[in-house]
């Protein structure tokens, strides 16, 4: 055996205090050396949960339409009134639930990869980190499947996306790190405490009432008016619609901030992550 | 030959948890909170409800060099492999592994059952730290060291748990680390199986290798390692060769089986069901009963020497057992009994006033101390009971019994290594010898 270039690994009680960039280096570095675990576990999930179904892979294009399926008909019957929509109804609710679900998705999956994954991670010396974002490739795959309905729906209404459409992935891609950035935190301290998830995500779940997702938000109450229009949520979930559809960004100003929001939110999930990981493992 | 490289050093490796859930959480939302705000951690010390785990742990083992550990449930041999294997942080101290780490902790860890067993092969090679392509290139040996031929396309679902087990162990022993780390994994599949681990262990430490084993098994330890290590309450008590540590190890049981025995009967007579407390039971299957002619009192073992009363004796070391009893009516034809329990054994030897020639036609009432010599015991180290009976020749029922009425425990000698089966409890001296024969010469 070649005794050279080996590498020597330290595990020391909490050695020098970690800095914000050294947490960004160490993601990247661990993130690198992993890639083949998540690839694995990746395929290993998205397989499992597929094999012996009876509408197998069919699901994931059927899901999304059915997730939209109750809105249309409460809009339909009346129940549910979405205000003026400049595009059509079950177009605009598509695209805001998938985009939400991108969030709400990336907060869920990442925060639970440590729990979900727990016996592996007291039984292997695989970074945590991969554990965290194995269930962002699901995320990621979901997020093509949507395009590829979209474009069904669309061609559908007979209204064909704007070139600015091709965009789509980026225009999502700070809703997708916010999550990230939210799962992050919530994956290690959720770990500690177990509600702490939990709450995380009704809290969410109230908050899309006040995101233009499933209803334009022009409330007449004036409260409501300035929390939506101060609530970052509002741009990140109408930029990449109307980019898809309409072929503009409103408010690119609004959305350029949120979007900054959303890295810095990523940073600190984590730094957060890197500072707590170690108290992880004894309590899953 | 050149010196052997170091592989692993360990230096004061400690690793604290707390008691109860509630407390963990508190302590892990307090710790959480310090991490954030950027506080230095106190980690080094041990708050209200928490106790170490492992502590001071410090060793080195060097290239091709296989180091037990052994220790009884809950000694901290466990979260010591989770530390060296980078799972549990330490919450003091320090450890440096040079190379890259195998464990087989991780023995079929990740397996998904929907999945076939080359699929799976895929998912743990990766775990283990191999590259796709390392895995490919395994592919083939590690279907044919798992003995599973064709049915590594099956869903691991369908294997049974020999398999599966195979399986698991072929993928991280193949996978040539430069540290194994190993956790009670030896005794999977059949014997045939097992013998090809222990060999291809083997193989391993000769290509340099470094093992550490965690197990039970006195057999599995002094096969594979070269020296040892004994833990008892999170802390390494001896460190030395694998025969001094499994001698270690299977006193510390032997006294642990007696002290576990000791709270039972204190329990068992708490809840009043001995009898010894209130009225001698006139039926069997209690602790204590009889009829109450003849009651013993107490029963102890004394050294041979000072004839201070001891429950620790050395192997083939004298016992003296001494028991006071009280003959409350004269009887006849008396015959007083003990008999020894093992740990896994009832009645493994009597000792009967009869048979060793004491003869008590006529025993007046009155109270007595009755004192057994024995010089020469032969019992295999390990935990014993000792039971009273006293009863006549011509009334077939006890005039009393006790069971458990002392406990007492057989050290290993120093000289010697009685490492074949924990489940004997007799040493026969003997003398061996191994003769060549013709075939013809055979019986």
């Amino acid at each position: 055996m070649d005794r050279k270039n080996k590498s020597i690994r330290v595990y020391e009680a909490s050695g020098a205090r970690l800095g914000v960039v050294s947490s960004l280096a160490l993601a990247g570095r661990e993130l690198y050396s992993a890639r083949h675990v998540i690839w694995r576990l990746f395929v290993r999930d998205f397989v499992a949960g597929f094999r012996q179904r009876l509408l197998g892979y069919l699901w994931v294009l059927l899901a999304p339409l059915l997730g939209i399926a109750s809105f249309v008909f409460m809009q339909q019957i009346g129940v549910l009134n979405p205000g003026r929509t400049e595009i059509p109804y079950p177009i605009f609710v598509y695209i805001g639930t998938s985009v939400w679900g991108l969030l709400l998705g990336a907060v869920t999956n990442v925060s639970g990869g440590l729990i979900g994954n727990a016996d592996l991670v007291i039984r292997t010396s695989i970074p945590k980190i991969a554990f965290a974002v194995t269930g962002m490739a699901t995320i990621c795959y979901g997020l093509l499947v949507n395009l590829a309905v979209l474009l069904l729906l669309l061609a559908w209404f007979g209204r064909p996306p704007s070139a600015w459409a091709l965009l789509y992935p980026l225009a999502v891609l700070p809703m997708l790190l916010l999550g990230v950035g939210f799962g992050l935190f919530l994956a290690v301290v959720g770990a500690v405490a177990r509600d702490i998830t939990g709450m995380f995500t009704t809290l969410l779940g109230l908050v899309m009432y006040l995101t233009p997702v499933v209803y334009a938000t022009d409330f007449p109450n004036p409260v409501l008016k300035a929390i939506t229009r101060w609530n970052p949520l509002t741009y990140l979930v109408d930029a990449p619609r109307s980019l898809f559809v309409l072929g503009r960004v409103p408010e690119p100003a609004r959305y350029a901030w949120s979007s900054l929001a959303c890295v810095l939110v990523l940073i600190a999930g984590v730094h957060a992550f890197y500072l707590i990981k170690d108290r992880v493992a004894e309590r899953l | 030959m050149s010196a052997r490289e170091r592989a692993i050093r360990a230096e004061g490796l400690s690793k604290k948890f707390g008691l109860s859930l509630r407390q963990s959480m508190k302590y892990g939302l307090r710790d959480v909170a310090r991490r954030l705000a950027g506080r230095a951690s106190n980690s080094g010390q041990l708050r209200e409800g928490e106790f170490w785990a492992v502590k001071d742990v410090s060793f080195e083992l060097e290239q091709g060099v296989a180091l037990g550990v052994m220790g009884v449930n809950g000694s901290g041999k466990s979260t010591l492999l989770r530390i060296l294997n980078g799972v549990y942080a330490p919450d003091a101290g320090k450890v440096s592994l040079r190379g890259r780490v195998g464990s087989l902790i991780a023995a079929g860890a990740g397996f998904a059952p929907m999945l076939s067993g080359r699929e799976n092969v895929y998912v743990n090679g990766c775990l283990l730290g191999l590259s796709p392509r390392e895995v490919t290139a395994l592919m083939d040996e590690i279907v044919a060291f798992a003995e599973l031929g064709q049915f590594i396309d099956l869903p691991v679902k369908n294997y049974s748990s020999g398999m599966h087990v195979r399986l698991g162990f072929a993928i991280a022993a193949l996978s040539r680390p430069d540290i194994l780390l190993m956790d009670e994994i030896l005794a999977v599949g059949d014997m045939n199986f097992q013998k090809k681990c222990f060999d291809h262990i083997l193989q391993l430490k000769q290509q340099g290798t470094s093992i550490i084993l965690v197990s039970h098994s006195p057999g599995a330890i002094w096969s594979v390692c070269n020296r040892a290590v004994f833990m008892d309450r999170g802390k390494v008590v001896l460190d030395g060769s694998a025969e001094d540590v499994i001698r270690a190890y299977e006193d510390q049981n032997a006294r642990n089986a007696m002290e576990s025995g000791e709270q039972f009967d204190r329990a068992q007579a708490a809840h009043g069901g001995s009898g010894r407390q209130g009225q001698l039971k006139a039926q069997y299957g209690h602790a204590m009963g009889g009829t109450g002619d003849a009651v013993c009192a107490a029963v102890r073992l004394v050294g041979w020497e000072d004839g201070a009363p001891k429950q620790v004796f050395g192997f083939a070391e004298p016992i003296q057992i001494e028991a006071d009893i009280e003959v409350r009516s004269a009887q006849e034809d008396l015959l007083i009994r003990y008999t020894i329990d093992a740990a896994h054994y009832r009645f493994i030897a009597t000792l009967d006033s009869y048979e060793q020639g004491l003869i008590l036609p006529s025993v007046r009432r009155g109270n007595y101390r009755l004192r057994v010599s024995l010089h020469q015991q032969n019992f295999r180290p390990g935990a014993y009971t000792l039971n009273v009976g006293i009863s006549r020749k011509s009334v077939a029922v006890h005039l009393f019994y006790w069971h458990n009425a002392a406990r007492f425990q057989i050290e290993h000698p120093k000289h010697r290594f009685l490492y074949s089966d924990s489940n004997a409890v007799m040493h026969l001296d003997c003398e061996f010898e191994l003769a060549q024969v013709t075939v013809a010469s055979r019986f």
